[in-house]
């Protein structure tokens, strides 16, 4: 009895000094911040990040990590007595950018798989790179996707077969300019109002010419892709989760976005509001 | 009757459109669309058919679609937002959104603050509905996890 229970011991304490030199903890720990980098600017919940990191540093034997992991920031530290009394310390601002969920997807498979011990550590890093170079879907086809998702908003909220053509149009040309205008050179919240903006002009600019029977439902299913599907989503997951700092910032991202949006449509409508005199639409 | 299946079949293509624009995994798409498609068909149902009120309503589609989404997310060994977020898109109150603003422009703000309002507690119906989804223990899912080949 006491012989096993010390030859435990023994194998308990070889196994947690073995594989920990400081170089190698040091290494997880960059692997485990790259994984979570990864997930957190690719629209991941807070509890995703932190569960994934520890896994990781739990599989590949690091001491005492501990995470703090907010909605644009990973903070991290672990080592000590193993590795010589050293530390390591991490902090990365992660700015909050457009999700890509199939890489979340991945590196959540990778996490598992690393758990399961099909990986060494360098291999998993290098799994972790192809992840962060993973193309996105092509430019056209967002185009494409964003004006059939108009056209269907459109029809979902009421409108005709016409109003919904007249959408899918607006929708293509809102995400021409999301994707060549709006991202790369615009603020978040300018580059909304002008998408609502552009989005319901489109539409006022169709109907003009004659396609589609009602405005609204026309700009009602324009303005969907801007819809922040993702902020708004993760926000209350976290804010379940008990995340609460993240899970507030990530309600204020899609509250400011959805403000922006009804600003640009709003221009819009009273501008055509004070034409036309109110009696069109 | 044709109207609710034209609608269901938009909200599911729909959904599956907006997961592309995500960068949702092509091999997720049938389950994004019947989750868009799914929650859009129970909410005109509860609205059509039942005394319930359109934030009930949305509060229990999101919460189906809420069980639903981690229920496949299990069985696909996948993370749960990717079929949340297809399925809470459609009830998200986008129209009630632009109602509001149309009313405040027009200068009807009775109609404008209903309009307001309603949206809220849509969102909150959905807030309220995936709080309580998530609540459930992991372990109530278990069972739909896929066998393991050995």
């Amino acid at each position: 009895m006491k012989k096993s229970e010390k030859r435990r011991l023994a194998a308990r304490r070889s196994a947690a000094v073995s594989p920990a030199p400081c170089a190698d903890e040091c290494a997880v720990m960059e692997v485990a911040m790259k994984a979570g980098r990864l997930l957190l600017e690719n629209g991941a919940e807070i509890f995703r990040v932190e569960e994934t990191m520890e896994r990781i540093c739990r599989y590949y034997h690091v001491e005492n990590p501990s995470f703090f992991v907010l909605s644009n920031g990973i903070f991290m530290t672990g080592g000590g007595s193993v590795s010589g009394g050293r530390h390591f310390a991490h902090v990365e601002h992660i700015p909050v950018k457009g999700a890509q969920l199939d890489r979340v997807v991945a590196v959540n498979q990778l996490s598992r798989e690393i758990e399961g011990g099909r990986y060494t550590l360098s291999e998993a890093d290098a799994c972790l790179n192809a992840i962060a170079r993973m193309p996105g879907k092509k430019r056209w086809q967002q185009i494409l996707a964003s004006g059939v998702g108009s056209a269907c908003f459109c029809i979902l909220f009421g409108g005709s077969g016409m109003d919904s053509a007249a959408s899918f149009l607006a929708g293509l040309l809102l995400y021409a300019y999301v994707l060549l205008l709006s991202v790369p050179y615009m603020s978040r919240m300018i580059g909304n109002v002008l998408g609502g903006v552009l989005a319901s002009a489109a539409c006022v600019a169709l109907y003009g010419l004659g396609l589609g029977d009602d405005l609204s439902h026309m700009i009602i299913g324009a303005i969907i892709p801007l819809i922040p599907g993702i902020p708004f989503t993760n926000g209350i997951r976290d804010l379940a989760d008990g995340d609460y700092i993240s899970g507030s910032v990530r309600l204020l991202d899609a509250l400011v976005t959805f403000l922006c949006i009804a600003t640009g449509v709003g221009v819009v409508i009273a501008l055509y509001h004070s034409m036309t005199g109110g009696g069109l639409l | 009757m044709t109207r609710i299946l034209i609608e269901t079949l938009a909200a599911a293509l729909g959904s599956v459109a907006f997961s592309l624009l995500f960068g949702a995994p092509e091999k997720y798409y049938l389950e994004c669309g019947l989750t868009g498609g799914g929650g859009w068909l129970l909410y005109r149902l509860l609205t059509d058919f039942t005394p319930f009120s359109p934030i009930l309503a949305t509060f229990l589609a999101a919460a189906a679609v809420a069980l639903y989404s981690r229920i496949a997310a299990v069985r696909r060994r996948c993370p749960t937002t990717v079929f949340l977020i297809a399925g809470i898109f459609p009830l998200v109150p986008g129209a009630g959104i632009y109602w509001t603003v149309y009313y405040l422009v027009t200068g009807e703000a009775s109609l404008a603050c209903s309009s307001g309002a309603a949206a809220l507690k849509a969102a909150f119906a959905i807030v309220l509905a995936i709080a309580a989804a998530f609540e459930l223990p992991r372990g109530a899912f278990r069972c739909f996890a896929p066998r393991k080949k050995r």
